[in-house]
């Protein structure tokens, strides 16, 4: 069925590796970049990732409206179903719509208790029970330590892992790997961080902490056009 | 007569775009009333029993809200200024989008309270579409609630515009009393009874601060559209006012900034500075490209010179029925209409002679002689669809071809007597003229005549004007929903026709395959080789193929998406026919279709819910329960929006539960989105009635 062969040639098996090496419930993982850089690209695919596997997905933006949120996954759906060329996208799109949900907020309306309401709203009448979240936007700009930690205890009771999204800036102090001291504090908290970094003409896609602990080379790449996931 | 004018500088051809409720049509009004179209205000809904001018049908006066767009001409400080009033309810937006291909640029009217609200997001973006600049009017600035900061910032949030205040309103709510202009930094009071006599006045001192630091704000906004403005600002200069004039209307006509404006028309305030602000930054016809397609060369498209020696094109957008006939709105691109000139309809090739030409005011009306590229007018005595382009002989242009989607609902008509059936064949023969997404057939079965439209008020609203305009008293029955049928995998069919006792016989054998095609409803492929079904009798299958498609096997609805490959087959010398061959394709169409799955498809529609956030889990609970797939929920703080695609047959009557869950502060649009196969359990239902209903027959 070519669902399944869009999950094999999916370049995101690449990512997650082996099943056991994904994220599990209740862990945390963050995606590190420069403005510009492909984060949303990024998290987009891994909820793609997820929804190929029938996993509900909530993608949380504080950036942008639902329908830009909307256009990116069309978007990179239809990017890597021409590029892989799989024949009845229409079917599998409308199939994974459904395990999709977007809500939006607004940076400064946006809390941990509050995403827990409107979650609360949804699993209670049974309308959505996410296995992964995703957040895109969180402004990494104060101490953001106790909301990583109210976050954290979300992802464990609700039980589903979160991905988010953290912006670098240029002039930022780094430490030796090339990560904002300010995030450093931070790591901990965190079960998987990834960090996409611009060089040359491309973009690399390193794995600073990973999922199993050990740190890696980087070994795959943003293609700087189309935003998908590539093998080096 | 009167002389038109040909300066097409100082011509604006503009709509007033807006959320039903934001004060649109009385807008329009006073704008009628300051350039002296007319000499008294008229509210909507006027106890007067006068009405608006722009709303110029029975109905419209009565629920307070716009369906027609007529074309409305006013002056003003010597330019010429059209007006296309267009609807404000999604159920009619294909008269808006027709409105948006014949404007050049707009006026966005949004409530100082209500803010930017769903139906403002569909007209934004069919702006975009259409690529229609814009400023925008925040009206209702005396209301209680009034915040015209909120609104801008749901300009730039919501829709993603540039905007950039011009003004600052001097009080708000009850005490609202002008607007200070920040590129002249004067203070504006409007006096007199209705507000004719603007009193300029120096900027109150309270204000003065933040008039400054607005001001900042716009020279910053526009000097990206002026090398010489950034020069005058780096240079810490004086800025002259003609020069951030030039340099906003650079960002506008490029939609590239958003001057706002604000004011309120009911109260007669902030409407002439509008119409100053129309004549300074919007664009006239020659600032604006438009392109037809070319049909003898695959309809490429052609950018118009808008030149008016070269040769005419023009596209009739509206009709009307007036006193002497049809009247046909027309909207000139390039070339002139003439009295006396042939022009011919592209669609059909027919040849007309120009009579009468008209420029209209709302009901009354003036002669003209000539219409001239860029300018809007009416013809009379020519019969022709709306949508259809007019072009000089010779030329082969039509204007682009507006997307039509196909109705979703539809319900049947029963007229009470002799009169009104007669009543009624003519109010339907004019609306679908005037409506391409309305249309009407007579069920052969039943012999009922059927309506289809886009949405329920679409087709309520038809039959209240049957009713006043055409004194055609119907009884309607309950809406029923577009489905269709289709297949869902290829299946093979060998199918003989035969009938040879006695008399004439019959012969004929189709074999092929059935398979299911996603981008067309019907294609038809002949793979027949050798002669096995003789060459003459090929298009009599097609036909008998296309003769089962208006009644899919199933369950009788229309059948799409399937294509249809003949590859062998058989005839006799002397029984085989063209009816014989129609016969075996039915035949073979019934034999292979059993086989391919077939299923069925319900329309399904975009719903956009706004609701206070506290309601939020009632609405998606509500959404959920219709079979409705949550797209998103955006929270905006106090209100959220709540994106949904809804089975049709699940919404009717979702004003009233809507109503009832948010106690009356929710609301919402709906548009067709795409056709769905319907869940399993639905489909048994639909089985259900189906079989019932042919029992009863």
């Amino acid at each position: 069925m070519e669902k399944k062969d869009l999950i094999l040639r999916n370049p995101l098996r690449l990512l997650s590796g082996e099943e056991d090496r994904q994220l599990q419930a209740g862990q945390m993982g963050a995606v590190l970049a420069r403005a510009g850089v492909g984060k949303t690209a990024f998290l987009v695919q891994l909820a793609l990732n997820g929804l190929l596997r029938d996993k509900k997905v909530l993608h949380i933006s504080l950036d942008d409206p639902v329908n830009k949120v909307s256009l990116w996954y069309e978007e990179v759906f239809r990017h890597i179903t021409e590029e892989y060329r799989v024949k009845p996208a229409h079917e599998i799109w409308e199939s994974i719509l459904p395990k999709r949900f977007i809500m939006t907020f607004r940076v400064e309306g946006f809390s941990v208790p509050k995403l827990e309401e409107r979650l609360t709203d949804l699993t209670a009448q049974s309308i959505f029970k996410p296995d992964l979240v995703i957040i895109d936007g969180i402004p990494f700009d104060d101490q953001e330590l106790n909301l990583i930690e109210e976050l954290k205890h979300l992802a464990e009771t609700g039980g589903f892992p979160v991905w988010l999204t953290a912006r670098t800036h240029r002039h930022e102090a780094a430490d030796e790997n090339g990560l904002p001291v300010k995030f450093v504090d931070l790591m901990d908290a965190f079960d998987a961080v990834v960090q996409l970094k611009p060089e040359e003409d491309k973009i690399h896609i390193r794995a600073i902490k990973g999922a199993s602990g050990e740190k890696n080379d980087s070994f795959l790449m943003l293609d700087p056009a189309s935003l998908l996931i590539t093998g080096k | 007569m009167t002389e038109m004018k040909y300066d097409i500088n100082k011509v604006r051809n503009i709509g007033i775009s807006a959320h039903i409720d934001s004060g649109k049509t009385t807008l329009t009004e006073r704008i009628l009333y300051y350039t002296q179209r007319i000499h008294a205000i008229h509210d909507v809904k006027g106890k007067d029993g006068v009405g608006a001018t722009m709303d110029s049908m029975e109905l419209e006066k009565e629920r307070g809200i716009t369906i027609a767009s007529a074309a409305t001409f006013c002056q003003w400080k010597a330019h010429e200024i059209n007006i296309i009033d267009t609807p404000g309810h999604v159920d009619f937006t294909i008269e808006v989008e027709r409105s948006l291909r014949v404007l050049d640029s707009a006026i966005l009217v949004l409530c100082s309270v209500g803010g930017v609200q769903s139906q403002s997001i569909t007209v934004d973006q069919q702006m975009k579409r259409y690529n229609v600049p814009c400023i925008a009017f925040i009206n209702k600035c005396d209301r209680s609630g009034a915040n015209p900061d909120r609104v801008i910032d749901q300009l730039k949030n919501k829709l993603g515009h540039n905007a950039v205040s011009l003004q600052l309103p001097i009080g708000l709510e009850a005490d609202f009393q002008g607007v200070v202009d920040l590129v002249s930094m004067e203070a504006l009071y409007f006096d007199g009874d209705n507000g004719e006599t603007v009193r300029v006045e120096p900027i109150p001192e309270s204000l003065l601060e933040e008039a400054k630091r607005r001001r900042e704000i716009l020279i910053d906004s526009a000097s990206l559209f002026s090398d010489e403005l950034t020069e005058a600002v780096l240079e810490e200069k004086e800025i002259p006012t003609e020069l951030l004039w030039t340099a906003i209307r650079e960002g506008v006509i490029t939609r590239r900034i958003t001057p706002v404006l604000m004011g309120s028309a009911y109260k007669n305030k902030g409407v002439q500075p509008l119409l100053n602000a129309v004549n300074m930054f919007l664009p006239c016809p020659n600032d604006v490209q438009n392109t037809a397609l070319d049909i003898k060369n695959e309809e490429t498209p052609v950018i118009l010179s808008g030149e008016q020696k070269d040769p005419l094109v023009s596209l009739a957008f509206k009709l009307e029925d007036g006193p002497f006939g049809q009247l046909t709105y027309i909207r000139v691109y390039q070339g002139s209409i003439k009295k006396g000139d042939t022009i011919v309809n592209i669609r059909n090739g027919k040849k007309y002679k120009v009579g009468r030409l008209c420029r209209m005011h709302a009901n009354q009306m003036e002669d003209i002689d000539v219409i001239p590229a860029g300018f809007i007018g009416a013809m009379f005595g020519i019969d022709c669809a709306s949508g259809d382009t007019f072009s000089a002989p010779g030329v082969n242009l039509t204007m682009t071809s507006m997307f039509v989607p196909d109705p979703v609902i539809s319900l049947s008509l029963t007229p009470t007597d002799n009169k009104s059936q007669i009543n009624m064949s003519k109010a339907l023969n004019r609306f679908t003229k005037e409506d391409p997404t309305f249309r009407t057939f007579v069920d052969e079965e039943t012999n009922e005549t059927i309506i289809e439209g886009m949405g329920e008020l679409h087709l309520e609203v038809y039959v209240e004007r049957m009713k006043r305009e055409y004194k055609a008293e119907v009884t309607t029955g309950k809406p029923q929903v577009a489905y269709r049928e289709t297949i869902t995998q290829q299946a093979a069919f060998d199918y003989i026709h035969k009938k040879q006792t006695g008399g004439a016989g019959q012969y004929g054998r189709v074999a092929g395959y059935l398979e299911p095609l996603s981008d067309e409803d019907f294609a038809f492929e002949n793979k027949v080789t050798g002669g096995a079904i003789p060459t003459q009798y090929i298009p009599s299958c097609e036909k008998g193929f296309r003769q089962c498609l208006s009644k899919g096997p199933r369950m009788e609805y229309p059948v799409t998406g399937i294509r249809v490959v003949i590859n062998d087959g058989a005839s006799h010398a002397v029984d085989s026919s063209e009816m014989a061959f129609q016969a075996a394709a039915r035949g073979a169409f019934l034999q292979g279709y059993a086989k391919a799955k077939p299923v069925i498809h319900e329309p399904i529609m975009k719903v956009v819910v706004e609701s206070p956030t506290d309601f939020q889990g009632a609405v998606m609970g509500s959404l959920n329960q219709r079979r409705g797939i949550i797209i998103g929920a955006q929270d905006e703080g106090p209100q959220c929006t709540i994106e949904a695609q809804v089975p049709l047959a699940e919404m009717f009557g979702y004003s009233t539960v809507i109503r009832s869950l948010t106690q009356g502060q929710a609301q919402f649009t709906m548009e067709f989105a795409t056709y769905k196969q319907v869940p399993k359990q639905v489909a048994e239902e639909l089985e259900k009635e189906y079989q019932e209903k042919k029992k009863n027959v």
